[in-house]
């Protein structure tokens, strides 16, 4: 080990001549693109381990002699399972390795069925594209090929060909190393080897959409996207996913003024280069007919087409009568810009504080609950990891492939909590399911197993929770020298939601891991709501009270953006009684949703892809999105009707570009300074955390909460 | 060799969830099998050797639960599993064998000896073909690389036995013998692979001496 410790970190090589000096066991295939080459892949992949399957990246070999010769190898190695090592002398482009790599595709297209022209990959095909740099111009292969079922569908998403499969494992490990679900493997040998589930099942994955993209071939296809466009008929722009508070970067293709399909786009930062199904699969509302794109205003008992001078006419008066009885919420896909605009508009033109985006049942008071201060990237570098509550992978797909990668790559040690099976169990060192309502209690115990102190006791907690005592012991005693949480806010839906949240606060701080605690938001822009305090001040009323006093009739206006409380709110009752009772309701959103039939004035807001505006994920990654397709009918976006209600109820000057919201914003959100759009290209800006004090320990009931029998 | 057919399309199945499969090995097996895991350092490691016990366990072949108690077994996925069984051809996956499995080598030695013409000859007897089962499920043929025992070719394995130089009277006389033994000889032949697997401590622990 001393040995291996003195040597130097780096190692000289030469590659084509060009002498390079490159960290001590890069593979070649990594170290040629430092020099500006390349090497044709097929099997390789940066993100999963080398195997070398499909011999498509030989390499001339040799090593530097004592007498300063060089002295090559007989035959050509594979680059992407070759170490970099001193005096190494590589050469990626002689007749030799040319004629090898011919060879090799040559066998490659032996069995590979030729039918681009009606393949989805044609175009953007690395097989096509290593062909035509490096592959043989004719076949000498006239016998007949191999003939396997084309179009087998893999899942409802994937599609599988056998035929135009070459076999190099890319997806199958993409499924063991990078998802963990295993579901893919080869079934069979030599030429007959396929892809394929068990018994070929169903592809059950949150992530299968990636082996479309990773796929060298047109073997795995999208079955939405099959047969629907070329390639080269697309166009393409950066994007980023709503669907989660991951902020995950998307490139959108579409062609005229519709969404085609999704892929993922490279950040090192977010989700390197992978979406979850939801992301990839889950856009397709933008092009649904239930899109809203024209103003409708109420008459009577039914909503009319009309236009939005009237409609701002009804608005100003409803709400400017309204006085300070109006109030305003939002959900998770508005903007930083629109969400800073309504507040404008409520504080400055109508003088309310009634606004809130937050949608769980316990809305607590402390700003030290809500933090967030490991950034994504870094959950890949902590070597104790504690997933509590909900099913990370549901809620936070991306998140959930981090933390997988701290284990499978650096060993972390992987605490999972959670009321039922989830796939965080696979990688568990110690997997904690508790009963649905003992969520403080399981904390407490862990709490006491960690610092022998606090908490409760653990044997009570243990028959309590269904948790065995030793399973707790040896939780709290991987976690009690620091870990990093990794917990959402839908916790604090849980009636006794406050409690658990406290319980996970002073845990970390008993664990002096105060600094690694985080409570992730849910939806898209979430964190982004807070960031710009989108929130009642002092005398404002929060979402619940601003639902109660709609349906008590006190709340003589609502406003609701981009937001279904039909869908959010777990009480739905009170929700219903409100929207019916309350004078005046402006419904804004993009598509319509169940709520539009309450609606006074309904407002076409521009969906995600069709406007400017910055989002902020769970981490507080500002992230700035362009308009891509034109806005559907009178949509525009909602910061600008905010800006044109404005200027006609105050003379204020609009803003007529989102960069002018964004100087607002940091104007008055000095945090978001450093997030003005010169800064946002590339992977977009994390804005520092709000200014708080040691966080400090709260008052918690360590007590479990009776959970009706009859919840899901 | 099974290919996917077309006609599997509708009404996708879904994996067992784990609480769906049974398990069906005996006391016995999962003796052996716990043997078995103490010779490697992880459960990876024991896939063939419990593919072996289950190929016993099932009677000679591997059905689709047979595969997914091995996954569960080993946790590890019905996928992984079944990739391994069925890149081994010694493992029957899907469909079962006859009890005895004729196992006739084509290669060199025995060819030039007419192994060609023995198959032939026991092919028409039996009325199959290579890799078929005889309708009264005694008997499937199956045509191997070569046997390692090119001084008696031609040669013939039969389960766990070896034949030869064999030719159509002795073969004959063979396949008469074996119609009358009743326990199937494939499921001989897994187990005394088990056992081979096993050392001669662990059998003894296994059988509680």
């Amino acid at each position: 080990m001393a040995a291996a410790a003195n040597e130097p970190q780096s190692v000289i090589l030469t590659i084509n001549d060009i002498e390079i000096e490159v960290p001590r066991g890069e593979l070649i295939v990594e170290s040629v693109k430092r020099i500006g080459l390349e090497i044709p892949i097929f099997c390789y992949h940066s993100r999963m381990k080398p195997v070398g399957m499909c011999r498509m990246c030989l390499v001339d070999v040799g090593f530097k002699q004592p007498d300063g010769s060089v002295r090559m190898m007989p035959k050509p190695q594979a680059g992407c399972t070759l170490p970099a090592d001193n005096n190494m002398v590589v050469y990626t482009d002689t007749e030799k390795v040319r004629r090898d790599r011919k060879g090799v595709l040559e066998f490659l297209l032996i069995n590979h069925p030729l039918d681009c022209p009606i393949c989805d990959r044609g175009g953007e095909c690395p097989l096509q594209n290593n062909t035509i740099f490096y592959g043989p111009s004719t076949t000498r292969y006239v016998e007949i090929k191999r003939h396997l079922p084309k179009a087998f569908p893999l899942s409802k998403y994937v599609t599988l060909d056998l035929e135009r499969c070459i076999q190099c494992g890319r997806c199958v490990r993409f499924t063991e190393e990078i998802s963990g679900d295993s579901q893919l493997a080869f079934r069979f040998r030599g030429a007959m080897m396929q892809p394929s589930t068990f018994e070929l099942t169903d592809f059950e994955s949150r992530f299968s959409g990636n082996v479309i993209e990773i796929c060298p071939v047109g073997a795995l296809t999208s079955a939405e996207y099959r047969f629907r466009a070329r390639p080269w008929d697309l166009q393409t722009k950066p994007s980023i996913c709503l669907e989660c508070s991951n902020g995950c970067n998307t490139w959108f293709d579409y062609r005229v003024a519709s969404l085609v399909r999704i892929n993922g786009r490279t950040n090192e930062a977010v989700n390197e280069e992978w979406t979850c199904d939801k992301g990839k699969f889950g856009q397709n509302y933008l092009n649904s007919p239930d899109r809203l794109t024209e103003v409708f205003v109420r008459d009577g008992d039914k909503l009319i087409e009309s236009n939005w001078a009237t409609a701002f006419q009804q608005v100003s008066v409803a709400f400017q009568s309204a006085g300070s009885k109006c109030a305003a919420l939002v959900g998770g896909k508005a903007s930083n810009e629109d969400i800073f605009m309504l507040k404008r508009l409520f504080t400055e033109a109508f003088g309310s504080n009634n606004l809130d985006h937050r949608w769980t049942r316990c809305l607590p008071k402390s700003d030290a609950l809500y933090r967030v201060a490991t950034s994504i990237a870094d959950f890949e570098n902590e070597p104790v990891i504690f997933v509590f509550g909900n099913n990370i992978a549901e809620e936070q797909p991306i998140l959930f492939l981090r933390i997988r990668k701290a284990w499978f790559r650096n060993d972390a040690k992987v605490i999972v909590a959670c009321p039922e099976a989830c796939e965080a169990d696979t990688f568990a060192h110690t997997s904690l399911r508790y009963r649905p309502g003992t969520e403080a209690v399981l904390l407490g115990a862990i709490h006491r197993a960690a610092t022998g102190a606090g908490g409760v006791d653990i044997a009570e907690a243990s028959s309590i929770t269904g948790v065995g005592e030793e399973a707790i012991r040896r939780a709290a005693d991987a976690m009690k020298s620091g870990f990093a949480l990794a917990a959402s806010r839908s916790l604090l839906d849980l009636r006794n939601g406050e409690h658990v949240v406290g319980a996970l606060s002073n845990l970390t701080i008993a664990c002096n891991s105060s600094e690694k605690y985080n409570l992730f938001a849910t939806s898209a822009n979430e964190e982004g709501a807070r960031q710009i305090e989108f929130m009642p001040s002092a005398e404002g009323k929060n979402t619940r009270e601003i639902l109660e006093a709609c349906a008590s009739g006190e709340m003589k206006a609502l406003w609701l953006l981009e937001c279904d409380p039909l869908s959010l709110s777990h009480d739905n009752e009170l929700v219903t009684k409100a929207l019916e009772t309350v004078e005046f309701l402006v419904v804004q959103n993009h598509i319509k949703s169940e709520c539009v039939q309450f609606a006074s004035v309904l407002l076409p807001a521009c969906a995600f892809s069709e406007k400017d505006g910055t989002y902020t994920n769970l981490e507080r990654r500002v992230q700035r999105i362009k308009p891509i397709i034109a806005a559907k009918g009178s949509a525009k976006p909602a910061w600008k009707s905010f800006g044109e209600l404005l200027l006609r109820m105050k003379g204020d000057p609009p803003p007529f570009h989102a960069h002018e919201v964004m100087q607002l914003i940091a104007a008055s959100h000095q945090k978001f300074q450093s997030a003005i759009y010169e800064n946002l290209e590339g992977e977009g800006v994390v804005i520092p955390a709000n200014q708080s004090t040691e966080p400090q320990a709260v008052d918690v009931e360590y007590t479990a909460m009776e959970v009706p029998s009859n919840t899901p | 060799m099974d290919v996917i057919q077309i006609s599997d399309l509708r009404g996708r199945p879904r994996a067992p969830r784990p609480e769906e499969v049974n398990l069906n090995f005996s006391e016995k097996a999962v003796r052996e099998l716990e043997q078995l895991l103490n010779h490697y350092p992880d459960k990876k490691s024991a896939i063939l050797p419990c593919l072996w016990i289950a190929q016993r366990e099932y009677g000679g072949y591997l059905p689709s639960e047979a595969i997914a108690e091995v996954a569960l077994r080993l946790d590890r996925s019905y996928a992984e599993i079944e990739g391994v069984a069925t890149f081994y051809t010694m493992y029957h996956v899907g469909h079962p064998t006859g009890k005895h499995l004729i196992e006739v080598c084509t290669c060199l030695s025995c060819h030039l000896c007419g192994a060609y013409r023995l198959a032939d000859h026991i092919k028409s007897k039996l009325g199959i073909d290579w890799g078929e089962t005889t309708p009264d499920g005694m008997f499937t043929i199956e045509e191997v690389e070569c046997l390692d025992a090119c001084d008696r070719a031609p040669v013939l394995q039969i389960s766990d036995q070896y034949y030869g130089p064999v030719d159509d009277k002795t073969v004959d006389a063979i396949l008469e013998k074996l119609k009358s033994e009743t326990s199937p000889s494939t499921v001989r032949l897994a187990d005394e692979i088990v056992q081979a697997q096993l050392h001669k401590r662990d059998q003894e622990k296994v059988s509680g001496n």
